[in-house]
């Protein structure tokens, strides 16, 4: 089986992905001349002085002074070396600890009698993403093959649409957020579906089960929000909004959940539809608790994935809280609160899509048992 | 009552109405994982070493969603070593990417919301940071060995004279069958928590050199490409496992 498995093909791909790769590794740490901002690596650092600093919550942390022998690697400049101080912490919030070889950003570069000066303002990364989205290409396509090229076509294409919706959501100054994404919401259920099922009977029932489930859990959720006045749901503790956070949020927690609630239609429908291969004649009702006895053991484990995505994202900022002596009921309701809800609407439609996904599929393939 | 508790509410009857007691026990594995979720944040505000909190809260955090998940003991216990492993291997990669991307703490983007806060907390970011990633690719990694694991179990029981290869090669089928859907519940998750943030980099026209450098950006990127490349390790993984515990699955 292993040589079976190491056919010449898939060798011919490890090659080309090998070769590949470390061009790619080698285009983003010599990619400097495309930047406009002036770039340099550092060549020697010199530590400088250490302070002490404690505030009024008694977190004790060091402040750190380093001078960095820097040489230029783009602008008029290059070539050229010059040095920048740079002052760091123990915990590096938002400064960062410099060593030989790291390449950064420079801001007000000025030249005075023939001097350079500069500030440090920023690490240079992008090889750390080319380097990690390679290593999925590498381990999508040696072991899942077709499938796995699929699989990526399909997150790249989504991405692609995101985009769009981006600039679309921009060119409409924020208003009609919920139409454009919840069109969106569509356009991704159907796109994904048809790379991974392809154009069938069974990627048709997934994509209405999907979207009519996802969108009814928005609507049992927007009921509950309505009773109980979004009580507790602090829209202003919401990051990065620069448009209204409402619709912004419930836009987030539509696309939040659509992929959960497509894993899980797929399945559910994979099943009936191999039920009704192996028994044409097969029931309704059979259907129907099938489809519900598959979605009650994979509903726990997606509602989880979705919780811990949602709610990792919220730890840093929910630390700095607690260490600013804030009570851990703010420091919930501030960090975490929306994330909670992100959790529970998608959990909401997640188990909602059970009985939804499990009675669609009955209807369409199930022959009517007569009472 | 607030909209927490009614959702939280509305949740636990459609969970029990649909699955019954599963629905039950897997309400209430989504209540100790957060449990679990905020007294690590605890732990590292007093100081406990994150890494230490980071092992002990995985391996919790693991085990709660996946013994709690499924009854079927021969299929979770394949799947909690198997994501043990998994999670094992990933936290090395985690360590050696984020040292290389250097994106722990806050970027200048949250500058709005820190306004009157003391950052320097003397607690080490990039600890957290590990922490953060890690978490984040749990749930991920549990739900793919539970499904290899269980469609392995069942082949195991209707086909107890199946081969080790025969075996490894059916877990990679199965694989590739969730692959697909297991990846797009992953973009989606990760991108719709992240549309403000694409919204301002749209907005303010940042450049595509800015953004691929953008700490906040590459942070996302990193779990979202980790978590990825943490459920394509738990099919060969999960998979290998099973073929070590067949005895006990189904025995001869």
């Amino acid at each position: 089986m292993l040589e079976h498995y190491w056919s010449r093909w898939r060798l011919v791909l490890l090659l080309v992905l090998s070769l590949v790769g470390a061009a790619a590794l080698f285009f983003t740490s010599h990619n400097q001349q495309f930047y406009q901002r002036p770039i340099a690596r550092v060549e020697r650092v010199q530590p400088g002085a250490v302070r002490r600093t404690s505030d009024q919550f008694q977190n004790v942390d060091h402040q750190h002074q380093q001078r960095l022998t820097v040489r230029l690697l783009n602008t008029a400049a290059r070539g050229q070396q010059l040095t920048v101080s740079n002052t760091y912490s123990d915990s590096q919030p938002m400064d960062l600890r410099y060593h030989r070889g790291d390449q950064l950003f420079l801001s007000q570069l000025k030249s005075r009698h023939g001097r350079l000066s500069a500030n440090v303002a920023g690490y240079k990364r992008d090889g750390v993403i080319v380097f990690l989205f390679w290593l999925v290409c590498l381990l999508l396509l040696m072991m899942m093959g077709s499938a796995g090229a699929l699989a990526l076509l399909s997150v790249l294409v989504n991405t692609i649409l995101f985009i769009l919706a981006i600039i679309i959501d921009l060119k409409n100054n924020g208003e009609h957020v919920m139409l454009i994404f919840g069109s969106l919401a569509v356009i991704f259920t159907v796109v994904s579906l048809l790379l991974i099922l392809g154009p069938t009977k069974k990627m048709l029932a997934t994509a209405a089960a999907t979207i009519i489930g996802t969108f009814t859990a928005l609507g049992v959720s927007l009921l509950v929000f309505n009773w109980t006045h979004e009580r507790g749901i602090y829209y202003e503790s919401m990051q990065y909004v620069t448009q209204i956070p409402r619709p912004l949020f419930l836009a987030e927690t539509l696309l939040g959940s659509l992929g959960a609630v497509m894993d899980e239609s797929s399945d559910i429908i994979a099943t009936l539809f191999e039920l009704k291969q192996l028994n044409p004649a097969v029931s309704r009702t059979t259907l129907f608790l099938s489809g519900r006895s598959v979605g009650k053991s994979i509903m726990g484990p997606l509602v989880n994935v979705l919780f811990l995505i949602f709610m990792a994202d919220t730890f840093t900022s929910s630390l700095l809280y607690i260490k600013n002596g804030n009570s851990w009921g703010y420091t919930f309701a501030m960090n975490m609160s929306l994330g909670t809800v992100q959790s529970l609407v998608s959990g909401i439609g997640i188990v909602l899509a059970v009985p939804l996904v499990s009675g669609f599929g009955a209807l369409l393939l199930g022959r009517r048992t007569l009472k | 009552m607030s909209t927490i508790t009614a959702l939280g509410l509305v949740l636990l009857v459609l969970m029990v109405l649909v699955g019954g007691k599963q629905g039950w026990t897997a309400f209430l594995s989504l209540l100790l994982n957060f449990g679990f979720l905020y007294f690590a944040i605890v732990l590292i505000a007093f100081h406990v070493p994150p890494l230490f909190v980071t092992v002990t809260t995985g391996i919790i955090i693991l085990a709660v969603t996946i013994f709690m998940g499924e009854d079927d003991l021969r299929t979770t216990v394949t799947a909690f070593y198997a994501s043990l492993i998994v999670t094992a291997v990933l936290i090395l990669l985690i360590v050696l990417v984020e040292h290389w991307a250097m994106v722990q703490g806050f970027g200048t983007e949250d500058s709005d919301d820190l306004e009157g806060m003391s950052i320097l907390i003397g607690i080490s970011y990039f600890k957290v940071l590990i922490t953060v990633t890690t978490l984040s690719t749990l749930g991920a990694i549990a739900e793919a060995a539970m499904a290899i694991s269980a469609g392995l179990t069942e082949i195991l029981t209707t086909h107890p004279e199946a081969s080790d290869r025969q075996l490894l090669r059916s877990g990679m089928a199965i694989g590739r069958q969730i692959i697909g859907t297991t990846l797009n519940t992953l973009f989606f998750g990760f991108f719709g928590g992240f549309l403000a943030l694409f919204i301002w980099f749209a907005g303010l026209h940042y450049s595509l050199g800015t953004i691929m450098n953008n700490k906040i950006f590459v942070a996302e990127m990193i779990e979202i490409l980790i978590s990825f490349i943490g459920v394509l390790l738990t099919v060969p993984t999960t998979a290998w496992i099973m073929t070590k515990r067949r005895s006990k699955v189904a025995p001869r």
